[in-house]
């Protein structure tokens, strides 16, 4: 496996609280499963929140954004998991799929940009270019908005994971 | 429990006299040209425009980064081409994402302003945040409580229900509510943070557990419809202009066969004895002065015909006099005793109400405590308390 980058790991040793696992073809034939999926989650994890509601609608903007990009830049076939674990008030969403070199690549530059100095502007440029959005613009919006961090790792099954961990609630309860 | 938008369609609407356009529900499509319905609408609407072009994002739940995107390019557009507009975009304080995502707009543009609209949601908010008057609502439900306590058994709440109690205010009522009912479930939402907050550490001091305490705002709630079997509004319908609007959304909430339960009250039939006549005089100024502020003091009896107007059947109203005969007369006094500071003070002066007459309005206020404390004295302060189903 790669290097993650800086502070955050890969295996995260927390424990699982919910982990789906599904044909990264099945997820494909329809794009509201981003919707559906990022919501039925993030209702699953926002009981205990200090407040639920709030918790949950940005939980499923936040994950929703990573799905889509999933949904749009992956490897041919293979799984596609999902993973969420908690550490305090750190959410940590792992997804887990198919992933060719040119996918891998994809997924590098944008990780490049988020974690980069200028994250800020290649945001702002990336949102007000006219050309449609890549992959990248909703991964710097988790980085930008959300305060995000964000890594990517190659497994050796052929899959990538791309991991972000998130502080969606200033103290938890 | 959260509502799940991908059911809740997205919609727009253009109001001409406010030269506002909306955006309602979920937006996530795959692809910008699924916009273009809406933003062809928004062009027409536009056109009839000038000046300022007000976008109302306050009931869009969820928009991912492909309609931000063209969204953003569309609005950036329109102030371009037209040097004759402005764009406002108003956002909502409860989609926690919205205002953020929206507020980059401003970079990019002077003609571009945004802004959370609920700061001004309702006219009275700033007088209920106030910290004494947290201090009056905790001791009202000291009294009220031992009343409802039987009359919520009475209106159906039984233990184990899912109940959401909205307004929750400061949520002493909701800690009373968990401890003798149990429910399986108990959202708390009100519109106040730091009422909230209040509530948290209140339950986290008291060890309570399972309250779910959330911020919301009650004309438009994020939670899901039909998931309630008991759902409270206590003392809040008379502080909206438009009750009917959070009745609605008590309905929505509700599940079919729950029950919807509010509290009301109507103040100028608030009593004393001795020094009724005084007493009197002052509680029917309460009454024009909440008036004044766009709020109905006066609800209490009008509960039945709002429920049954809502389309709630089986509806049940009653009333209970809260007096100083309950229990400790000072308890009594004491909540008095903060009516006259909000309201002979921060309410009056705000109004712009001549000494003289805050005076009079104050003695009517001392002198209900002076009619709760003496030893034969009477003092009450009634409240009307209704409920109904909502059909199967
Ligand atoms: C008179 S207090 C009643 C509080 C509580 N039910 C009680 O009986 O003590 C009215 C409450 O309504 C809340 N409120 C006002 N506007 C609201 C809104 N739009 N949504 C939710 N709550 C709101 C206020 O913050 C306040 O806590």
């Amino acid at each position: 496996m790669q290097a993650p980058s800086e502070g955050i790991s890969l295996n995260s040793g927390l424990p699982q609280m919910i982990h789906l696992d599904l044909d990264i073809k099945d997820f494909c034939t329809d794009w509201t499963h981003c919707d559906l999926m990022s919501g039925y989650i993030a209702r699953m994890v926002s009981h205990n929140r200090l407040d639920s509601l709030l918790f949950s609608n940005l939980y499923s903007s936040a994950l929703n954004e990573l799905l889509e990009a999933v949904y749009r830049t992956h490897g041919s076939s293979g799984k596609l998991q999902c993973a969420v674990q908690r550490d305090g008030n750190v959410d940590r969403i792992e997804l887990t799929f198919p992933a060719d070199e040119e996918t891998y690549k994809v997924y590098e530059a944008a990780i490049a940009k988020v974690n980069g100095d200028n994250a800020e502007t290649l945001y702002l440029e990336a949102l007000f270019a006219d050309a449609e959005p890549d992959a990248s613009l909703g991964l710097l919006e988790l980085g930008v908005d959300y305060g995000a961090r964000l890594a990517i790792g190659r497994n050796e099954d052929g899959r990538m994971s791309l991991v972000a961990e998130l502080v969606l609630e200033d103290d938890a309860e | 429990m959260i509502a799940d938008n991908m059911t809740q369609a997205f919609q727009w609407t253009f109001n001409e006299n406010d030269q506002e356009f909306s955006l309602h529900g979920s937006l996530r499509p795959q692809r910008a040209d699924e916009l273009n319905g809406c933003f062809s609408a928004m062009e027409q609407s536009v056109a009839k425009v000038s000046g300022k072009f007000y976008v109302n994002v306050r009931r869009l739940v969820r928009m991912n980064n492909v309609a931000f995107h063209a969204f953003a390019g569309k609005i950036l557009d329109l102030v371009r081409s037209r040097s004759d507009l402005s764009v406002h975009v108003t956002t909502s304080s409860v989609v926690g994402w919205a205002t953020r995502k929206f507020a980059v707009l401003e970079t990019m543009s002077d003609k571009i302003t945004v802004s959370e609209y609920d700061n001004e949601f309702y006219p009275g908010q700033s007088f209920v945040e106030d910290s004494e008057f947290i201090h009056v609502l905790r001791t009202q439900t000291k009294l009220t409580w031992r009343h409802e306590k039987e009359l919520l058994r009475k209106h159906g709440l039984k233990p184990g229900m899912q109940v959401a109690d909205i307004c929750c205010g400061i949520g002493d009522f909701a800690v009373l509510l968990q401890k003798e009912f149990e429910p399986d479930r108990l959202v708390a939402l009100d519109h106040s943070r730091s009422s909230l907050d209040y509530a948290r550490r209140v339950a986290a001091d008291f060890g309570i557990r399972g309250i779910d305490y959330v911020f919301g705002d009650a004309a438009d709630m994020l939670l899901e419809d039909n998931q309630f079997d008991f759902v409270t509004c206590r003392h809040s319908l008379q502080v909206f202009d438009q009750p009917e609007l959070i009745l609605k959304e008590l309905y929505r909430i509700c599940k079919p066969g729950g029950r919807v339960y509010v509290t009301n009250e109507k103040n100028s039939h608030c009593l004393g004895e001795p020094r009724s006549e005084s007493i009197q005089w002052t509680y029917n100024e309460v009454a024009k002065l909440w008036h004044h502020f766009d709020m109905d003091i006066e609800i209490g009896p009008k509960s039945r015909r709002l429920l049954i107007d809502g389309g709630f059947q089986n509806v049940t109203i009653g009333s209970f006099m809260v007096t100083n005969t309950d229990g400790d007369p000072q308890d009594f006094a004491d909540v008095i005793a903060s009516w006259k500071n909000l309201f002979a003070g921060k309410m009056a002066q705000e109004r712009g109400d001549s000494p003289e007459f805050i005076e009079r309005f104050a003695k009517g206020f001392d002198d209900h405590i002076f009619a709760a404390l003496h030893p034969k004295g009477y003092a009450g302060w009634p409240i009307w308390v209704a409920s109904g189903r909502k059909p199967l």
